[in-house]
């Protein structure tokens, strides 16, 4: 439910930006500063950010890798579905 | 300052490193709110593929915590996926390439990565997690 009020000062070129904006989605352009601010804002509460790191922090399996290695990591699991499909496509 | 945080130093976050304690500290900072770190779709996709793949040993759930850390995301569109592929950046591959580009549409002109092929492009500055001069300046501005 909308229930705040806010008033903020824009430049004119601002202004004019947000509402070709809105227009070009036809929103209006309140519902566009409402969408900025839930885009930039953190979205989780900030015990719950830091439950998040502490989970990250107790990780005690992992394994390092070179930065290269790990990209060669998301190629290959990239790759993976194109191989299958090829592999398919061959039988 | 706004800086984005590539996959490599979300993953060291995790194991057991030398890049460890620094990679959390700007974890803390950014998750406490006390530093403007930033993370992209492409980039918690990159560390998902990471963990599904199980080779750099078990840290199930890393994707998700980070997407409860970092939430919200910033989006790879048809405008940043437009800027990668005129991006001038022969060293990088397709997905650094989308990490600049997300960056720069953002208005954001630091990255803090391990890997060091981001040195050799000019549209933005690479800071090494192990540089504690650097770091201590992204994380206090």
């Amino acid at each position: 439910m909308l229930t705040e009020r806010l008033q903020v000062l824009l430049s004119r070129a601002q202004r004019i930006r947000l509402a070709a904006d809105a227009k070009r989605r036809h929103m209006s352009v309140g519902a566009l500063v409402r969408e900025a601010v839930d885009a930039r804002l953190h979205s989780v509460p900030v015990e719950k950010r830091r439950r998040a790191i502490a989970e990250i922090k107790a990780m005690n399996g992992g394994r390092y890798l070179t930065p290269e290695t790990l990209e060669r990591i998301v190629d290959e699991e990239r790759e993976r579905p194109l191989q299958r499909i090829g592999r398919r496509a061959r039988r | 300052m706004t800086f984005l945080i590539d996959a490599n130093v979300i993953v060291y976050a995790a194991v057991p490193s030398r890049y460890r304690d620094a990679c959390l500290e700007i974890l803390e900072a950014v998750a406490e709110g006390r530093a403007d770190g930033r993370v992209s779709t492409a980039i918690i996709e990159e560390v998902w593929h990471i963990e599904l793949s199980g080779r750099a040993g078990a840290i199930d759930g890393l994707a998700r915590q980070t997407y409860l850390a970092f939430s919200p995301l910033l989006p790879v569109n048809d405008r940043i996926i437009g800027r990668a592929l005129d991006l001038e950046a022969r060293r990088l591959g397709a997905n650094d390439r989308i990490h600049v580009a997300t960056a720069l549409a953002n208005d954001i002109d630091t990255i803090v990565s391990a890997h060091a092929d981001f040195d050799h492009v000019p549209a933005i500055r690479r800071v090494d997690p192990l540089d504690e001069a650097q770091r201590s300046r992204v994380l206090r501005s």
